[in-house]
């Protein structure tokens, strides 16, 4: 301590070598840098193949990796913000490959890249339409009656939605991250938790509306800009400090890359969907109150009488914790199951401690209902 | 959409150009060092930010006497016409420059939105309207700047008084990476305060109306040209798209019918066996 009581003791030879260090630091991922290529930061590698396909979704298989141990096959459901190669990342932080190891049928779908054609589509033709269509080639495909499905954040949605319209075809649901409660975010009403939700609400339906009329559907970038508000400084450092933390590391730089490689990758949102979304789900809430409708239909969550496990993001800031929770007091079966794992929407993903135990957990739970 | 992500994305890049002015200040300000090699701590004190805030209201109180006397002298001196003052007050009030250009919006409104004689002045009421648009996303902007701009300045105070604060406990930052640290996470409780508030979600809310206005009147003026020249109009090309995606829906709808629908019996296997296992599965399958 100095006798001033000055609260910043930075000796000029101290910075100075912290410069220099800086400067190494640089200098060292400048080089790395330059050796890249696309490969190396490539994402969504394990080896899969397209087994139906219509209009520009399509189903894949993934290979097996393991005996199976998990008979039922399980369908991985992403939503339509973002895409599905976060749950392939990479090798060593993959839930695909952790589920595959451990013996799982792993099947998934992938949404395409919906464009301003697209724009007429809604929840109704993903749901009833593609998603059952994708169900039903999985049970042709197998001879069975039943299938597991495996939802993510948005696609968790769709997951609940339709074994609530088609229970009859559904073994289990896993729901990871996903909004159930779109106003449960002021059960916490932690800081920076909630933000998406907080933001909806503050638009008018007509808003909404207008929004699509003008751009036709809600697009990526737009998406993009929302949730880096949700991290302000995290994304104002982001390419300067963050960066420069790991760039001197092979290995944390390619995992850097390959998540801004993801994060890039975020496709537009079709039109009249996002109204569903935005209006139906976030403004209105409608799921909770089993007032949400597809093709004419109730979506009654008290149908979800298979057994259902529940993931949840402890820190999780997109999809506050009690939005998922919501769900327990609303499922029409007993075997009802949550897990909270620690970590943030895209940590308990690709964390390294999340992630392993985001694989098992599932894997296990599968197993159990076999 | 690009238009609204470069305006919505000023707000942080002002934002982060308010960072490097706070940091250069402090490096120059480090520049001054004093007998033990440690930075001052009065240099990022409470008081130096008052001062600062105080030489912004000198400013402001400035400009805003400059503007009076402008008005009082574009009258000569004379006995004042409440009129005239009150047009030269509007002109010259620097508070015109923050909050957009009130008056012209509401004279292009009205014009934009006035009676509607044929096709007189057709094109160039789309025009206006276009304009108009594009100076209301400009005031938003900067409504919403400013109120980035406050949840800086409380950001800054923050930073300060916890610096403060460590000085009193006898605490001290050992390198900037420390000093970096406090200030990122002191912005970013101040700025996650600033977006759970009424006015950012207001402003905010403006700036996306607006571009969406902007987009609108941008559109219908391609749409006019589209027509003049033979292109197909947005507005037909989503007919188009809105009738593929019907039909499209039908065939599914279709498609899963004849699925579910049992296989005749009473057509003889020899006279068309492709066919028939055709319609059992019409799936388009890439393994079939």
């Amino acid at each position: 301590m100095t006798s001033s009581g000055a609260p910043i003791r930075i000796k000029p030879d101290q910075a100075i070598a912290e410069a220099a260090a800086l400067g190494e630091k640089i200098a060292r991922g400048a080089a790395l840098f330059s050796k890249l290529h696309d490969d190396d930061v490539a994402i969504a590698t394990t080896p899969k193949d397209e087994v139906w396909r219509q209009d520009k979704v399509s189903l894949h298989h993934y290979r097996p990796l393991a005996d199976k141990k998990v008979v039922t096959p399980v369908l991985i459901v992403y939503g339509l913000i973002g895409r599905y190669t976060m749950a392939d990342l990479q090798e060593d932080r993959s839930l695909v490959r952790n589920l595959l190891n451990l013996g799982v049928d792993l099947y998934v779908v992938d949404w395409g890249n919906p464009s301003r054609a697209d724009r007429w589509l809604t929840l109704d033709d993903y749901i009833d339409g593609y998603l059952a269509d994708c169900v039903e080639a999985i049970r042709e495909r197998h001879g069975i009656d039943k299938v597991s499905l495996l939802g993510i954040c948005e696609g968790g949605v769709f997951t609940t939605c339709y074994a609530a319209l088609h229970p009859q075809t559904v073994k289990s649901i896993v729901l990871t991250i996903t909004p159930i409660d779109f106003h449960g975010d002021t059960v916490e009403n932690r800081l920076g938790h909630g933000f998406i939700n907080l933001w909806t609400r503050s638009l008018t339906p007509d808003d909404v509306d207008r929004l699509i009329e003008a751009y036709g559907n809600l697009p990526g970038e737009f998406m993009g800009s929302v949730f880096s508000q949700m991290t302000p400084m995290r994304t104002l450092m982001k390419y300067n400090l963050d960066l420069l933390e790991v760039v001197d590391d092979d290995k944390k730089f390619l995992n850097f890359l390959r998540m801004e490689k993801w994060i890039a990758d975020r496709p537009h949102h079709p039109g009249e969907a996002a109204k569903q979304w935005l209006k139906d789900l976030y403004q209105d809430n409608k799921l909770i109150k089993n007032a949400f409708m597809i093709n004419g239909r109730q979506v009654d969550l008290r149908n979800l009488t298979m057994p259902v496990l529940n993931v949840f993001a402890k820190d999780d800031h997109i999809i506050p914790p009690a939005t998922s929770q919501a769900l327990g007091a609303k499922v029409g079966t007993r075997d009802y199951t949550e897990l909270a794992l620690p970590g943030g929407h895209v940590g308990v993903f690709v964390g390294g401690k999340s992630q392993a135990l985001l694989g098992s957990g599932i894997a296990k739970w599968l197993a159990g209902r076999e | 959409m690009q238009a609204m992500a470069e305006l919505w994305g000023r707000g942080g890049k002002d934002f982060a150009a308010a960072q490097q002015n706070l940091f250069f200040g402090m490096a120059k300000a480090a520049g001054q060092k004093g007998a033990s090699g440690a930075l001052p701590a009065s240099i990022l004190d409470t008081e130096g930010l008052t001062q600062a805030n105080q030489a912004f209201g000198k400013l402001w109180s400035s400009a805003i006497e400059l503007s009076q006397t402008i008005s009082r002298n574009m009258q000569g001196g004379e006995t004042h016409d409440p009129i005239v003052a009150g047009l030269l007050g509007k002109i010259f009030d620097p508070r015109a420059w923050f909050s957009g250009t009130d008056g012209m919006d509401q004279a292009l409104q009205r014009m934009a939105e006035g009676p509607r004689l044929a096709d007189l002045w057709d094109t160039e009421r789309k025009m206006l309207t276009l304009f108009n648009a594009w100076t209301a996303l400009r005031r938003c902007s900067l409504e919403h700047n400013t109120v980035m701009l406050e949840a800086w300045l409380q950001a800054a105070g923050k930073f300060a008084k916890n610096l403060n604060e460590k000085a009193d406990r006898m605490e001290a930052l050992g390198s900037w990476r420390e000093l970096l640290a406090l200030w990122v996470e002191t912005a970013n409780t101040a700025l996650l305060e600033t977006q759970r508030s009424e006015a950012y979600l207001k402003s905010q809310r403006k700036i996306l109306m607006a571009s969406t206005d902007l987009r609108l009147a941008q559109q219908e003026i391609a749409t006019f040209y589209s027509e003049m020249f033979g292109y197909p109009t947005r507005e037909e090309l989503d007919d188009v798209h809105r009738t593929v995606t019907e039909l499209r829906r039908e065939l599914r709808a279709l498609q899963r019918m004849s699925r579910q629908a049992p296989v005749k019996v009473d057509t003889p296997p020899e006279t068309s066996p492709k066919r028939t296992r055709k319609q059992s599965n019409p799936r388009r399958s890439a393994s079939s």
